[in-house]
């Protein structure tokens, strides 16, 4: 409910008000025009009496009449023209529009915050800014306070436009005023004239039109006198004259024009006629055209949906009158009777209309020129004295008279009139439809029917305020027209008893709704009467809504939409939607559902403005609550209507919305609307070509998903060369992976850098995303291409076209060798309006011609720039044509988009909009400080912005032979290729890899590798000797140092190879092929192995220090051979001339486990090597003599060696830290084992399984920091280590393609305890054993101190030295005495205390009863200090008694180390049983 | 509370309509809100099509619009197509990877 100027009684009030005629004479109208005003409208604004009146009712009682108003118009003789009558209110509409500078009324209801009055609408819609010049434009000098003006300057022209009619007498005349001016020659004469006059068009049957209220028509007779022209002694006496003739009370001297207009025309004077006078210019303006144009409505568009209406529609007008005649209508109030002077006076509205024709009310012409503020007052007191002088007196006679008139035939007629009707009806039913009939065409009562005195003096009480005699009145007439089925006098009283019923004073009885309710159905239904019916319901409604009961005005105003009036229909929507709002609990959806009907049938009666606001208040409802269809529909109609008000901007906004929202409409749809923006669009962007170009909302860019790859487009393969594989766009994102790479990366620059890695350091990314760390400036280098990766999402069902696809920069130029700062900034956004011409000489852009995306399609478009100088670039957005694609189905070659008519015949296929999408990404969200994990905060995302430096040199690497599957342990010879593709030198060259056992470039040593690849077909990738088979069986011995393979140096971090160039620096263009020798990985499996290729440039100066290749290798391994391998210390002391006791055997189980049976055929084992510090391999001492060992599938095969410590170990100092190899050959040829391939392995196996080792149980290089406490273990230990390791190298036979290869390889094993059996493949298991310990006790290191039983036990070896039969004759000589050495000797190194006890133990009596036979005589405990290695020989003598077998081996040599006093003597191995014979001889 | 958790409409030409129609007549649900009885019955009738309501317990509101020409349908069966529905919401509800508020897809 909007709410109104007035309250309801008011309004009601000035609904209905006594209508007082004018008749004017020539010259009275000449003295009213000077003021440019004429009668009626002159006293207008007076016509609202100040004062109350009285009056006495029929009963004598007094009436206070308060508040009164009469409306005074010229007389017309014809009935108002339906189509005029349309046409003035949809003016009158759509002249008042919403007003600035309203208070906002915000409604909150429920969850809505609803901001009904328009400022707010304007806050809420963001594309309502260009409304506001157009709204003030309007309305300047009104100023509205109600919400809906429109609605109530519809509603009073619209009473005040209702043509009188027969079955009421509200709107007849009840009076007449004849104005005569003082300076005619004869005014008593004029009188008398025009009262003639008046007469005339009441009682001949000329005049139908003007209907009179009573027979005899209050005449008052006024003397307009202009004081200005003519003295006053006449116009004295001449109303002398009148007043002797007509009463004192039947006539007015009224003096006006007491200034001229010449004098004191800058005094300001309130014009109280504005008000007033600018809807009647209005509607002269509207009557103008209509008249002066013969085809009805063809100039107006607005209203030619309603001028055809016209014929149709109200048949009971239009039977009344005629129709054409336009002069006569009872607005046109300047030239009632002066047909001569009305063309002049057209001609002044024409131009007044013509200098107001933007709708601003007039104010060329000012009113009132002539009046004084005495005058003002003059006509006050005029129209005072005609009232309470003329007209009250003349309405309480005429009440008085009804009345008397009504008593007296009250009873006679009613029942009269009943018996009557009794009488003659025979059937009922045929007598209602005649009456109704009767009712709808013409008139049932004659004017003087007694059933319309009553309902005559029903009106007359109501204008005078009598509501309760009024009511009575109505109520009786009601009765008695509905007796008589006269529907349309009956629902006439029904409506005017509901009224008078609302205003009587203090409400005696309730408002009757369903009078109301009656009369509206009647009037429409019965008497197709729809002005009657809407006048009803405007008024019921509006009662209603004063007694609060707003869903019930709002069903009366919703029911009273129809199809004739969209006017009418859209106004009682808005209404009935503003009802809806007011409730006690507001119902928002109806509300919206409402003004959106209402906006419907705006935008059908021309309204667009009103149409506009009503989709926009509607759409505060519908706005972001998931009614997508709903809303699409809104904005769909808001960028129509804002398109044809000329609000391109907000018709683009509000096509975007719809476009961009995840929208539920068909395809078909979307493509209109799409065209439908496009257009819009297109028409947005000629009017302004200079301006940016604009932003476009298709289709969607997803930002965050954006990438940026920096790299030039390499040669992938050629022939049998594999490009690196690097880093391509291709490929998908591994977070883990990219961690691996950068860690490697660190590696290599720590090594660069000495161990330190530079702060400044930043690990190179080529590939930006949304995973990688994008805070600072990416680095490219000049002259290398950057390639932007946009991904596209079409959100719509229907196709898109973009063509010429380009980015979007800005370009900072830069020299980084200088301070000083290139000059401005350079774009191309200038150029990027014209198409495809970009300057060239910066950055080359690459332009996509086309780029079609499917319905709901996801597109990465790749987007390409070259930069050509540095500086700082940064990639803004992107830059394109959106174009429809031209669908297929056309057939007669009518265009689709020729539905909207466009003055661009350029456009064939569809639409197209240059325009562009800035790339925009937000970096990740902060969430490190509590302000940033609190609040949404995001970090800066820099992938757009990179740096351009100078130029670097740019590494290809290409491999060549790089086998893809290989044996466990099998060596193979490829071949790689660094080319510099860039024009600058590059240097320090190295390659970083988590597995460097997996390959090697060779060594220093390596100078006499072939370096051809070709010969390295089906050669072996040893180098090898032949030799002559004799030397078999022993070993050839070679030193090589750690270092000169790469390894033991201190410095190089594990996996940091440098790669041996020759002159350590590749020139441009070169090229280079190294060979590459890679041994498959000990487990079997899927391998991937990364490279990480390091380069520099020689002249360090640019801010990219290096640049790096990353290559990944896939190899996938199959199992080949496992090797076991023990050793056991030999008891024999062969070599017991060097004094020294280093004698080990070596058991060597070779087992075949290739499951692939088809590929491989067979194993052999070509030679085994021994490599270590200390140890050597002597000799094979393999029992069989084939000495090639062949293995087919699942075969094992045992190899037996002696190792002995090396000679020199101690000779030549500079030899420690060496290794010693000897190889053991078992084939006919030897494998130079201490050379490239194999040893490069061979330290790289060492070293990364050492390193592996020290990685999971890092406490033991803990261990000599505690030495003191820890050194028995250590000691102990020691004795018991060696450190051996053994290369098992084997060449297997495979046929591969019916040809048979031989596959070389190489396993080791790394022996270090005695006794304990190592493996080849055997770290897995120990890394998970480590794994666990780990687990388990995270904190507390290992006790060493304790050495075991077991370990402590090898301290000393002991050995017996006898014959191994001794002949005796015991016959000659009872006792038999055997000289038996003792040799024991020291294993450690440190001083050991030994107790020899050869006393037999005497606890078991077994032991007793074997060994009881024989004793040893002399000395039977020894106490020995042994130095370290120390080999200490005790002579002892054994006695025996008999002959037989002994065993001499009783001894127990007990042993502890010197300086731990604390622990007892532990017992020594026993060495095995020392059987003697002794023999009788 | 004011988002529509799923919209369906059997004859797809007018879906914009029945969009309105099913909005509007929320405001209308609001009114029975208090009572006990779920079941709204007919909400709205329009020239065309009768606008039938039903409140869950959570505030829940199922709509469901039908031809006014179809006479076979009468507060029973409607009645039990909400029931139904109610049911298959409630199983909705039950899965542990919706989240209330989101739209409900079908399949």
């Amino acid at each position: 409910m909007a709410q109104c100027l007035q309250s309801v009684q008011e309004f009601i009030q000035d609904a209905f008000v006594p209508m007082v005629a004018v008749l004017c004479s020539e010259d009275a109208e000449q003295v009213t025009r000077k003021n440019n005003l004429n009668f009626s409208e002159l006293v207008r604004p007076f016509c609202r009496l100040t004062s109350e009146g009285h009056m006495r009712d029929p009963n004598n009682q007094i009436q206070v009449i308060k508040n009164l108003k009469i409306h005074v118009s010229n007389i017309v003789t014809q009935p108002p023209h339906l189509a005029a009558i349309r046409k003035m209110l949809s003016e009158v509409v759509s002249v008042s529009q919403p007003a600035e500078g309203l208070v906002a009324n915000v409604i909150t209801a429920g969850d809505y915050d609803l901001n009904i009055s328009d400022r707010s609408v304007k806050a809420s819609v963001p594309w309502y800014n260009s409304w506001k010049e157009t709204l003030t434009q309007l309305n300047t000098s009104k100023s509205f306070t109600a919400t809906t003006p429109w609605f109530e300057a519809y509603r009073e022209t619209f009473f005040q436009s209702m043509p009188a009619s027969d079955h009421e007498f509200l709107n007849h005349y009840l009076a007449c005023m004849l104005v005569v001016s003082s300076n005619e020659p004869q005014p008593v004469e004029q009188f008398l004239k025009l009262s003639q006059e008046q007469h005339r068009i009441q009682h001949s049957s000329d005049y139908t039109y003007p209907k009179w209220f009573t027979p005899n028509t209050l005449k008052y007779y006024v003397l307009l006198h202009d004081i200005s022209e003519v003295e006053e002694q006449r116009a004295d006496s001449v109303y002398e004259d009148m007043k002797q003739r007509y009463g004192t009370q039947g006539c007015y001297l009224l003096k006006i024009n007491s200034r001229t207009s010449a004098i004191s025309s800058d005094e300001q004077i309130p014009d109280p006629w504005s008000q007033y006078l600018q809807k009647s210019n209005l509607q002269n303006q509207e009557l103008y055209e209509d008249g002066t144009s013969v085809v009805m409505g063809s100039t107006n568009t607005e209203n030619d949906v309603s001028a055809p209406e016209v014929d149709g529609i109200d048949p009971s007008v239009k039977a009344d009158g005629v129709p054409n005649n336009f002069k006569t209508h009872p607005l046109q109030l300047d030239h009632p009777s002066d047909p001569g002077g009305s063309l002049d006076a057209l001609d002044t509205l024409r131009n007044a209309v013509q200098i107001t024709d933007g709708k601003k009310p007039s104010t060329v012409t000012t009113h009132g020129a002539c009046l004084t503020l005495n005058d003002h007052d003059r006509i006050r007191q005029f129209i005072q004295e005609f009232t309470f002088r003329g007209l009250l007196p003349h309405i309480e006679k005429s009440i008085r008279q009804l009345n008397d008139q009504l008593v007296s035939r009250k009873g006679l007629s009613r029942s009269l009139f009943s018996a009557t009707k009794k009488w003659f009806s025979g059937g009922k039913v045929p007598e209602k439809s005649i009456a109704e009939l009767k009712n709808t065409s013409g008139l049932l009562y004659p004017p003087e029917a007694p059933e319309l005195q009553i309902r005559k003096l029903a009106d007359l009480c109501f204008l005078v305020q009598h509501y309760d005699l009024a009511y009575n009145c109505y109520h009786t007439a009601k009765k008695d027209f509905l007796n008589d089925q006269a529907m349309l006098y009956a629902a006439g009283a029904l409506e005017m008893a509901a009224v008078s019923a609302f205003l009587q004073p203090g409400a005696p009885r309730p408002y009757p709704a369903h009078y109301m309710d009656t009369a509206i159905q009647t009037y429409r239904d019965v008497c197709k009467n729809m002005v009657q019916a809407e006048r009803c319901a405007l008024l019921s409604s509006e009662i209603l809504k004063s007694q609060v009961k707003c869903s019930e005005a709002a069903t009366l105003l919703i029911r009273m939409t129809s199809e004739d009036s969209d006017l009418r229909s859209a106004l009682l929507l808005e209404q009935a939607a503003h009802c809806f709002i007011n409730m006690r609990s507001p119902m928002v959806r109806k509300f919206a559902f409402h003004m959106i009907l209402a906006g419907h049938r705006f935008s059908k009666a021309g309204q667009k403005r009103h149409a506009l606001r009503c989709y926009c208040q509607a759409m505060q409802v519908y706005k972001g609550k998931g009614w997508s269809l709903a809303e699409d529909h809104i904005n769909f109609t808001i960028g129509r209507q804002s398109f044809t008000l000329k609000q391109l901007d907000n018709a683009v906004s509000a096509f975007r919305h719809i476009l961009i929202n995840d929208s539920k409409q068909t395809a078909s749809q979307q493509g209109a609307f799409l065209r439908e923006y496009l257009y819009v669009y297109k028409n947005v962007s000629q009017l302004s070509p200079d301006d940016p170009l604009p932003q476009l909302p298709l289709p969607c860019i997803q930002s965050s998903a954006t990438r940026v790859f920096f790299g030039h487009d390499r040669r992938l393969a050629e022939g049998q060369k594999q490009a690196a594989t690097h880093v391509s766009l291709d490929q998908e994102f591994d977070c883990e992976l990219s961690q691996q790479w950068k860690e490697l990366e660190e590696q290599v620059v720590a090594v660069v850098n000495r161990g330190a890695i530079p702060v400044n350091f930043q690990p190179t990314q080529y590939c930006l995303n949304s995973q990688t760390d994008n805070l600072r400036f990416p680095l490219a280098v000049v002259q290398e291409p950057i390639i932007v990766e946009v991904v596209f999402k079409n959100p719509l069902k229907v196709p898109l076209l973009l063509t010429d696809l380009s980015l979007l920069w800005k370009f900072q130029s830069k020299d980084f060798g200088q301070l000083q700062n290139g000059d401005e900034p350079i774009s191309n956004e200038k150029e990027a309006h014209v198409k495809a011409t970009f300057k060239n000489e910066i950055v080359s852009t690459e332009v996509i011609l086309e780029f079609s995306m499917s319905s709901e399609e996801t597109k990465l478009a790749r987007l390409k720039l070259l930069p050509h100088q540095t500086g700082e670039l940064h990639i803004l957005g992107v830059v394109y044509n959106l174009e429809t694609v031209p669908s297929v189905n056309v057939v007669d070659g009518t265009d689709p988009s020729s539905g909207i008519q466009g003055e661009g015949n350029l456009v064939i296929n569809g639409m197209s909009v240059r325009g562009r999408q800035d790339l925009e990404i937000q970096g990740p969200r902060l969430n490190n400080t509590k302000e940033e994990k609190t609040s949404v905060k995001h970090g800066p995302d820099r992938r757009l912005d990179p740096i351009i430096t100078p130029p670097m040199p740019l590494l290809e690497v290409f491999f060549i032979n790089f086998p893809t599957g290989l044996l466990c342990g099998e060596i193979r010879k490829a071949f790689v290729e660094f080319v510099n593709v860039s024009k600058v030198p590059l240097a320090g060259l190295k390659v970083a890899s988590k597995h460097p056992e997996f390959f090697t470039f060779g060594s220093n040593t390596a100078a006499l590798t072939p370096q051809s690849p070709t010969a390295s077909e089906n050669c072996s990738a040893y180098k090898t000797i032949v030799t002559d088979s004799t030397s078999a069986c022993t070993a050839l011995t070679s030193l090589v140092s750690p270092v000169d393979f790469g390894m033991g140096s201190g410095n190089s971090s594990l996996g940091v190879i440098d790669i041996p160039l020759p002159d350590s620096v590749l020139l441009p263009g070169a090229s280079i092929q190294l060979p590459l020798w890679l041994r498959g990985p000990d487990k079997e499996g899927v391998h991937e192995i990364q490279f990480l290729f390091y380069y520099e440039s020689p002249n360090k100066v640019s801010q990219l220090s290096h640049r790096v290749l990353r290559h990944t290798a896939v190899i996938c391994t199959s199992r080949s051979l496992s090797v076991r391998a023990t050793v056991c210390r030999s008891n024999t002391f062969q070599d017991e001339e060097d004094g020294r006791n280093g004698n080990m055997l070596v058991f060597v189980d070779v087992e075949n486990i290739n499951t692939n049976e088809a590929g491989v055929r067979e194993f052999h084992i070509v030679q085994v090597s021994s490599s270590s510090k200390k140890w050597r391999f002597q000799k094979c001492i393999n029992p069989s003599e084939d000495k090639d060992a062949k293995l087919t599938s699942r075969e094992r095969g045992k190899l037996c060696f002696k190792a002995t410590t090396c000679k020199y170990q101690e000779a030549t100092s500079g030899a420690i830290g060496k290794y010693t190899f000897a190889d053991i050959i078992l084939g006919n040829e030897q494998i130079i084992s201490a050379t490239t391939p194999c040893a490069d392995f061979f330290f790289r196996s060492c070293h990364s399984s050492e390193s592996k080792k020290t990685l999971t149980n890092g406490y033991t290089s803990f261990v000599p920091a505690r030495w003191p406490t820890d050194d028995v273990g250590k000691v102990v230990r020691k004795c018991s280590e060696i450190d051996l390791n053994i290369i098992v190298l084997w060449k297997a036979y495979v046929v591969e393609d019916n040809k048979q290869l031989i596959l070389e390889g190489q396993l080791h094993v790394a022996l270090q305890t005695i006794g304990k059996e190592a493996y080849s493949l055997s770290q897995k298991q120990e890394a998970q054993e480590m794994v666990l310990l780990k687990l388990i006790r995270p904190e507390q290191p290992p006790l060493p101190a304790r050495p075991s039983v077991e370990q402590l036990s090898h301290l000393i070896k002991t050995s017996l030295h006898y014959p191994e039969s001794y002949d005796h004759p015991f016959l000659h000589k009872s006792l038999c005495v055997v000289p038996v050495t003792l040799m024991l000797s020291n294993c450690s190194q440190a001083v050991v205390d030994v107790i020899i006890d050869l006393r037999h133990k005497a606890i078991s009596p077994e032991t007793l009863e074997v060994h009881g036979s024989f004793t040893w005589l002399g000395q039977t405990q020894f106490k020995l200090q042994l130095k370290a290695q120390e080999i200490h020989k005790l002579q002892l003598k054994a006695c025996f008694i008999h002959a037989g077998v002994y065993n001499l081996g009783t001894p127990r040599v007990f042993a502890k180390l010197t300086d731990q006093g604390s622990m007892c003597e532990t017992s020594q191995q026993n060495s095995m049983p020392a059987l003697i014979i002794i023999n009788n001889i | 509370q004011k988002y529509p958790l799923y919209i369906r409409s059997i004859p797809t030409e007018n879906e914009l309509k029945f969009h309105y129609a099913v909005h509007t007549s929320l405001d209308v649900g609001k009114e029975f809100v208090d009572q006990r009885e779920r079941y709204l019955g007919l909400l709205y009738p329009t020239e065309d099509y009768k606008v039938y309501g039903y409140v869950t317990n959570s505030r829940v509101k199922f709509v469901i619009v039908v031809d006014s020409s179809n006479t076979e349908l009468q507060d029973n069966e409607i009645c039990s197509m909400f029931r139904k529905l109610h049911n298959s919401y409630t199983d909705v509800m039950c899965n542990p990877f919706y989240n209330p508020d989101d739209p409900i897809h079908s399949k």
